[in-house]
């Protein structure tokens, strides 16, 4: 009896550490979106100074580089000259800016003081950002020209991540 | 004219619409004071993403407040509370659910306690059956005569009424 009882500890002690293990050094918030590998919700979008609407099925045939972010978010003040810089390189790829829960002047001015190299959209009740399953800002959709989704990266983008991701909507 | 092409660009916005992703309402439009109900209890079994382990209902937070925006809009136009869930599951994955599915590795979520608990029950149960059916503890062995005088001493003293 306390063999079995010797056994049985041992089998569950060994399933709890192989579990902690598989888990250690994985970042808990970075969490595998279902949207990969299916089509991109649709949306239109206004567009913030110009009052244009892009809808992202007429940017077909381009790999869209979707990218959600806000003024109140540190991180975005770090992301955004990767973004336009990466946006001015790569005139085939289309760079697109969706902000949610903010204000159109804030976004304004945050564009005006650090320049915008594509176009940056309002999703003023995050409905857009619900629909892509967005967690926090600043995180970024990769979609192929077909307009399915590639790849997700949550957190600020580096030039290599970027175009890591990029890569596989251009496959 | 400004203020029309204006207008007509707002009119033009159209957000990812639920129709699409999980289809037509499946039940019927919830309102007054039910809908708040019926809100808040939806709301408790999904999880805010940028929170530790809240409920959209219980989290202060704007993406929270939007997501309990969306319940409370879905069930005004007649979506089942099921649907509402696949709804967000769609584009969170299952880690928006506070009580996950039976399915997968999540089973285990549900079996494992069950089963924890039915061998502990097992155990204790066939530990209880055992002490039952021992021995009544053997009454004293009757003393053998000692020569030790200590022991003679401690009988003679414990025998004395």
């Amino acid at each position: 009896m306390n063999k079995t009882v010797l056994i049985v500890g041992v089998i569950i002690v060994a399933v709890v550490i192989f579990v902690l293990f598989a888990g250690l050094g994985k970042d808990p918030s970075i969490i595998d979106s279902p949207l990969i590998g299916k089509p991109a919700p649709p949306f239109a979008l206004k567009a913030v100074g110009s009052g244009e609407t892009i809808d992202l099925a007429a940017l077909r045939g381009k790999p869209v580089v979707l990218n959600f972010w806000a003024t109140w978010c540190g991180p975005c003040y770090e992301e955004h000259p990767t973004l336009v810089a990466n946006a001015r390189n790569l005139p085939n790829v289309q760079f697109v800016g969706v902000v949610f829960n903010d204000e159109e002047d804030k976004i304004m001015r945050f564009l005006a003081q650090r320049g915008t190299a594509y176009p940056t959209l309002l999703d003023t009740n995050g409905k857009t950002a619900i629909a892509y399953g967005v967690g926090g800002v600043p995180e970024t959709y990769f979609i192929n020209p077909a307009g399915t989704i590639v790849a997700k990266y949550a957190g600020p983008l580096s030039t290599e991540e970027l175009q890591a991701n990029l890569a596989k909507a251009l496959r | 004219m400004m203020a029309m092409l204006v207008l007509l660009a707002f009119l033009q916005v159209k957000v990812p619409d639920a129709a699409q992703i999980i289809g037509p309402p499946a039940g019927t439009p919830v309102t007054g004071a039910q809908l708040e109900r019926r809100t808040m209890e939806i709301s408790s079994e999904l999880r805010c993403p940028v929170c530790q382990g809240l409920a959209i209902g219980d989290s202060p937070s704007i993406m929270a407040a939007n997501m309990k925006a969306q319940v409370r809009e879905l069930l005004e136009r007649g979506y089942t509370e099921t649907q509402i869930l696949s709804y967000f599951e769609k584009s969170y994955g299952q880690f928006v659910l506070l009580k996950p599915k039976f399915q997968g590795v999540n089973a285990l979520v549900w079996i494992l306690p069950v089963l924890a608990l039915a061998i502990g029950f097992i155990l204790v149960m066939s530990k209880a059956k055992k002490l039952e059916t021992a021995p009544a503890k053997a009454s004293p062995t009757p003393e053998e005569p000692t020569d030790d005088p200590y022991l003679a001493r401690v009988r003679e003293m414990v025998d004395k009424p």
